[in-house]
């Protein structure tokens, strides 16, 4: 560096590595390197990867054992085992990844929700403040270091979703997906929980909100849908619907009517669509549905929608396959998916048209989902940037005078 | 209130005041640290120390007035303020699980230190604070007075020109307390500025250069040590025998009252210390036979005494 590039200014004797993005990043890695070194160290995190990788075996067990049980007893009585028929594969798959979710939910707030308020505690945050590292680099650094003790929980769980997968059934996509999924899930819940406890002065106060909103995000959203989709009641254009194969006509006595041969009453004749089971028939009227399409973004945020929408399945429109969701992850997605298709493709005969009884993979819900997600986190780690500028404008409540 | 045309090296705040809600922590408070100078900052609890030297470290911003770091303003341009201010805050806040060594490298990271140069200057820092052979040791299981040296280790691992301690002598045995005057009078002689806030006021009398005095936020006095001895001080004096020596001022005409202290020793009040010397050579000639003779209190305890301040 010359003179000139120097010009009047003091000479920056400390700053003398990479600049731009480079320095940035280097911040960024120290705060990393600290914490994780800080987290290694710490006994509880090794008993919870303990606890956490015997639960998780307990249930792939159990979900083996059931899936045993049932396919003998069934054996027993000479019945087709029904879902047992694929092999256990996909249960133990998704009863697995299930558990992992749940368990990924309750431990990341814990990982992450005092990695700020914590430091505010011990008296550490301000030292880090003094020095030449930004509120982003903190965050970031804070961010990453509990993303990564968060992820080790998922590394434990990975032999039990290949078990599930060598049960055969599925493919190793399945487990790439999933495992994606659910690790972006655990980032967002680890970004909330560093952006509430940055927030928050009380470590126990900022865990106890982060749980709130992982319980918001799990359960609240349910709710919200389950409300939202009472208040948004509307109106869809649609007709009469005929039931084939359905009808037994029967007399005032209870006993077949003769005047009907087939115990079936007669086909409408002003049919606008049909198929093997439905046929819509008369003049479009305006009938009252829930638009559950308009409400269907906070059924999107609910992390277990979010990852079991993402997670592929065969499309079953074919007539070749059976018509109906394997699964109950496919359950999820099919209900979330319809929900935001809305009355106009679900109601029987809306617009004169008979719905799918199973919907092809269309928009899928999870990009908005996890883009609400995303948002959420982004909005909470903003706020806490502010919270972490300095010089402070404001201070929190309860901080000490002088 | 910009009167700063006058180039001035070091650390200099004019009228800065902070309010939290309805409590004025800071009003109208004003201190100049030189470069190559020890300045204390003393006061009461409650007086806006704390507060006054986190507005210093850049960490507060104030309701108004100004501060120069170096001739830098911290307020715009934060970065380069930082390089240059080194901050041991009151709270001792060490990272438990990480042994010393690790905190001076991780706190040099975070300043950006050039990597080759890192070791070389953690050693080196150890080896001021007497830390070198536990250097390996967790943060956790080092004594308090152990902590608060590695915190003033962390606060210099930027070589910084300003230095801003808040009570760092607390928790100190006598040993680390000298050692630490040493430390604090050698980054004098380096041309740092130094910022002390203390409450052991005969401590402050061996390090500081110079004193401000803070009281109900505001800036009270400000003296150089020099000033305080020579403001007049009292005197504790015994004798063998205490009749002889109250009979001997009696005569000499100076008055007396009996010591707070200990037993056997009465207090006088004197001028300057040429009039102690004076004094002392009146009694010894007169034959008392004198066994004591020293400032009841340091210059700056005098000064502090002084001021009638009112703790909150």
């Amino acid at each position: 560096m010359t003179i000139m590039e120097n010009g009047t200014g003091p000479a920056p004797r400390t700053d003398a590595g990479p600049s731009g993005l480079g320095a940035y990043a280097a911040g960024v890695w120290a705060v990393v390197g600290m914490e994780l070194r800080q987290r290694l160290r710490a006994r509880g995190w090794y008993i919870m990867l303990v606890v956490w990788f015997g639960l998780i075996w307990l249930v792939t067990a159990l979900t083996w054992a059931s899936w045993k049980f049932q396919s003998s007893a069934q054996g027993d009585f000479g019945g087709v085992a029904g879902s047992a028929a694929n092999g256990p594969g996909p249960l133990i798959f998704e009863a697995v990844l299930a558990f992992v979710l749940l368990f990924g939910l309750l431990v990341a707030p814990a990982l992450s929700a005092n990695a700020i308020s914590g430091d505010r505690a011990g008296g550490t945050l301000a030292i880090m403040q003094v020095t030449l590292l930004r509120p982003g680099q903190l965050l970031w650094g804070k961010f990453l270091a509990s993303w990564c003790a968060a992820l080790a929980f998922l590394v434990v769980s990975v032999p039990f979703l290949v078990f599930g997968i060598l049960q055969g059934g599925l493919g190793a996509g399945h487990i790439l997906v999933a495992l994606l999924m659910l690790a972006i899930e655990l980032g967002v819940v680890c970004a909330l929980g560093v952006g509430v406890s940055a927030l928050a002065n009380r470590p126990l106060f900022s865990i106890v909100v982060t749980y709130l909103v992982v319980a918001a995000l799990t359960f609240g959203t349910l709710i919200a849908f389950g409300l939202g989709m009472m208040v948004t009641d509307g109106t869809v254009q649609a007709n009469q619907v005929y039931y084939k194969n359905s009808y037994v006509a029967t007399g005032p006595d209870g006993t077949v009517d003769p005047s009907q041969p087939s115990g079936q009453p007669e086909l409408p004749q002003d049919i606008t669509d049909q198929n093997d089971q439905f046929a819509c028939y008369g003049p479009l009227q305006d009938q009252r549905a829930p638009r559950t399409d308009r409400v269907a973004w906070l059924l999107g945020m609910n992390p277990f929608v979010v990852v079991a929408d993402a997670i592929p399945y065969p499309d079953r429109t074919s007539a070749a396959q059976q018509q109906y969701a394997v699964g109950a992850f496919e359950s999820i997605s099919q209900g979330a998916r319809s929900a935001q298709a809305g009355p106009e493709a679900t109601c029987q005969c809306a617009n004169g048209k008979v719905a799918a009884s199973y919907l092809s993979p269309q928009a899928p819900l999870w990009p908005l989902g996890l883009g609400l997600q995303l948002l959420l986190a982004a909005g909470v780690m903003a706020l806490a940037w502010r919270a972490l500028r300095t010089p402070a404008g404001r201070l929190a409540k309860g901080t000490r005078i002088a | 209130m910009e009167a700063a045309t006058e180039p001035f090296t070091g650390l200099a705040a004019v009228g800065i005041s902070r309010r939290f809600g309805a409590v004025q922590a800071v009003a109208n408070m004003e201190l100049h640290a030189p470069a190559g100078e020890v300045t204390a900052l003393i006061g009461p609890n409650g007086a806006g120390k704390t507060t006054l030297l986190l507005v210093l470290a850049s960490l507060l911003a104030p309701d108004s007035g100004t501060v120069r770091v170096m001739g830098i303003d911290p307020m715009k341009e934060p970065a380069a303020a930082r390089a240059r201010i080194g901050w041991m805050p009151d709270t001792l806040g060490v990272w438990e699980s990480l042994t010393a060594r690790e905190i001076l490298t991780v706190m040099g990271k975070f300043y950006r230190m050039p990597k080759g140069r890192l070791p070389a200057r953690v050693d080196e820092l150890l080896d001021l604070v007497n830390l070198a052979e536990l250097a390996e040791q967790k943060a956790r299981v080092l004594s308090r007075g152990q902590q608060q040296r590695l915190s003033l280790a962390r606060a210099l691992i930027h070589d910084p020109d300003v230095l801003l301690l808040d009570e760092p002598a607390s928790g100190l045995d006598p040993g680390s307390r000298v050692s630490l005057r040493r430390i604090l009078r050698g980054l004098a002689a380096d041309g740092k500025a130094v910022v002390v806030s203390s409450h052991v006021l005969a401590e402050l009398d061996e390090i500081a250069d110079r004193a401000v005095f803070v009281n109900a936020g505001r800036t009270v006095l400000v003296q150089t040590v020099g000033q305080a001895a020579a403001q007049g001080r009292r005197y504790a004096i015994s004798a063998l025998d205490p009749a002889a020596l109250a009979a001997e001022l009696t005569r000499l005409g100076v008055s007396f009252d009996a010591g707070k202290g200990r037993r056997d020793c009465v207090s006088v009040a004197l001028g300057t210390e040429a009039q102690g010397a004076q004094l002392l050579a009146d009694l010894v000639r007169a034959g008392v036979a004198v066994t004591a003779f020293a400032p009841a209190a340091g210059a700056l305890e005098e000064s502090y005494l002084g001021l009638d301040v009112e703790q909150r």
